[in-house]
């Protein structure tokens, strides 16, 4: 397939590469993620029962608790951190979440990720470049 | 791109000390993801302080590394001894003194007391409550603050105009303890206006019914939005907003949210969208609300577990719940937890409530919460609550039936040991 690359506004910086889960309907704060095992727990959430760890997390923002930030905090000090986020726009709570989780992210993208990028997608954010690269579709080779 | 004052650049050369230096570089780094040209200046801050949970992630037992791992994301260890602003303390993760009895832990309780103690050398007033209003904490309009607690914050910047953003744990420590943040969001009052705009067509009568509501437009406002009631909302006290915005803050991400006719920024529509159109416009009924309640109804099962007072219940609010009380014993096998402040429960010993509730067989409890501590019975086949917030965060971490009521419904509960279906109105 042909490379897509959106570009955007790096917001933390390294490159990673996974499979993205991407959903409008973010992640609640608090009773979202089970700090234990990366699993989202959120009743209804599309990733209900599926781990961040390793993903690309496309997500519209943060909703819930102002301790957003703190359970990816956790993760990542349990070795369950996603491989990077990819926000359209920054918000207070994802805002802080970038910094304490130390993984690339990117925002402000050229184009809707939500149109461009499906959950199972194999894609690469490069954080100092401020782009992300769709390199393999889902079931595609 | 981000510019910083010469003091601030002082501060991050390391002139006034690691501690510093490290909140300030965070709050830095935090300015740069969000896009900020600058900071302002933060003079209150509402933070979460004790041995919570989620510090559990830092396995040492040194204080010091613990506080600089989980709340400054800083490798390099130091001391925190001092804050730049007034500071005081959100929900911890027990009651201070009746620990025991919630069935905390013995080495959390003495290590909770080890970080009090820290960060109130350091400054802190102790407050221990989520409602930091009821205990002292009142920005006025334009103030910039930060607070740990996601319907705080809505309710300071809706009905003062106080200016904060939803921005968390380890954000709102690094900027109690360098004094900034970064003057973007909330803090930009030409930010603040309206973009949603929810027409009410029923008048909210109890605080039930207010946080229904919250739980539905919380439910209905898209990321990023900011919703404006309309209609005719009645006469509503702090009381009755408290619980709509800790709805609001829990099913949505809404960190202001204007009722036209009743907050500072929207004294009529027009001036509420800041004389823009909304982006969307949508309906709540008296229907959409009944249907909220039904999530979490049921029919006569048994209680085991019932808890008041989320978000804390000030002084009237632990007075009504005396007077229900008064002359009744609660149901053998039913537990019944009604959650303040120190400074409220103060009030109540000295009133006579505290009593009152006790010689029921209740327990009048400070300075967390079942979702903060953590300590509910796992086993119960059901849990009462008055508060939504509570409910919708502690059912997907619990196989209980979990039911949801007015403060007279889970009282009776607590008495008669059984839920019974309720709907209101």
């Amino acid at each position: 397939m042909k490379k897509i690359v959106i570009n955007g506004r790096g917001v933390w910086g390294g490159v990673s590469e996974g499979p993205a889960m991407v959903s409008r309907e973010t992640i609640q704060g608090w009773s979202g993620l089970d700090e234990e095992t990366g699993t989202v727990i959120e009743k209804g959430h599309p990733f209900e029962g599926l781990s961040i760890k390793g993903a690309v997390l496309v997500l519209s923002g943060g909703k819930g608790s102002n301790g957003w930030s703190s359970h990816f905090h956790a993760a990542r000090l349990k070795g369950l951190a996603p491989a990077g986020f990819v926000f359209p726009k920054m918000d207070s709570r994802t805002g802080v979440a970038v910094v304490v989780t130390k993984v690339p992210a990117v925002t402000d993208l050229e184009e809707d990720p939500f149109e461009a990028v499906r959950t199972g997608d194999w894609v690469r954010i490069d954080g100092d470049q401020g782009t992300l690269e769709i390199i393999r579709k889902d079931g595609s080779e | 791109m981000i510019r910083l004052t010469d003091p601030e650049k002082s501060v991050l050369d390391g002139k006034e000390g690691p501690l510093k230096k490290r909140a300030l570089q965070f709050i830095v780094d935090y300015a740069r993801v969000l896009g900020a040209e600058r900071l302002c200046d933060v003079t209150r801050a509402h933070l979460f302080a004790g041995a919570h949970h989620y510090m559990d992630a830092c396995l040492s037992d040194d204080i010091d590394e613990v506080i600089s791992e989980m709340l400054l994301c800083s490798p390099e260890v130091v001391n925190l001894d001092c804050f730049a602003c007034y500071a005081q303390s959100d929900v911890g993760p027990m009651d201070p003194v009746k620990w025991d009895i919630l069935g905390i832990p013995r080495e959390r309780s003495a290590k909770n007391r080890s970080i009090l103690e820290k960060f109130t050398k350091a400054g802190l007033f102790p407050a221990a409550t989520c409602t930091p209003y009821l205990s002292g904490f009142l920005p006025r309009r334009g103030e910039h603050y930060v607070s740990t607690e996601s319907h705080a914050v809505v309710l300071m910047n809706s009905l003062w105009g106080a200016c904060a953003n939803a921005d968390g744990i380890e954000a709102a420590f690094c900027s109690a303890v360098c004094g900034k943040t970064p003057f973007w969001g909330n803090h930009v009052m030409s930010n603040r206006k309206g973009t949603h705009h929810f027409r009410v067509e029923f008048t909210p009568e109890t605080v039930m019914e207010w946080d229904l509501l919250g739980y539905v437009t919380g439910s209905r406002t898209p990321t990023h939005s900011i919703p404006v009631l309309s209609g005719d909302l009645g006469d509503p006290g702090v009381v009755e907003l408290k619980s709509c915005f800790a709805s609001m803050a829990t099913t949505g991400g809404a960190e202001l949210c204007h009722i036209a006719g009743i907050t500072p920024e929207a004294p009529d529509l027009d001036q509420a969208f800041g004389g823009k159109a909304s982006l969307a416009e949508e309906i709540i009924t008296f229907r959409d609300i009944q249907a909220a309640a039904e999530l979490f109804a049921g029919s006569g099962t048994a209680v085991e577990y019932v808890s008041l007072g989320c978000p804390h219940y000030s002084i009237d609010q632990v007075r009504d719940a005396a007077v229900i009380l008064e002359g009744r014993k609660v149901n053998r096998g039913t537990e019944l937890w009604i959650w303040t402040s120190p400074a409220v429960k103060d009030m109540s010993d000295r009133a006579g409530y505290t009593s009152t509730i006790e010689l029921s067989g209740a327990q009048l409890v400070t300075s967390s919460c079942p979702l903060v501590c953590e300590a509910w019975p796992r086993e119960a086949s059901s849990l009462a609550f008055d508060s939504l917030k509570q409910a919708h965060y502690i059912r997907p971490q619990t196989r209980s039936a979990v039911y949801f009521g007015s403060m007279a419904d889970c009282i009776e509960a607590a008495v008669t040991g059984k839920w019974e279906r309720r709907s209101p109105r």
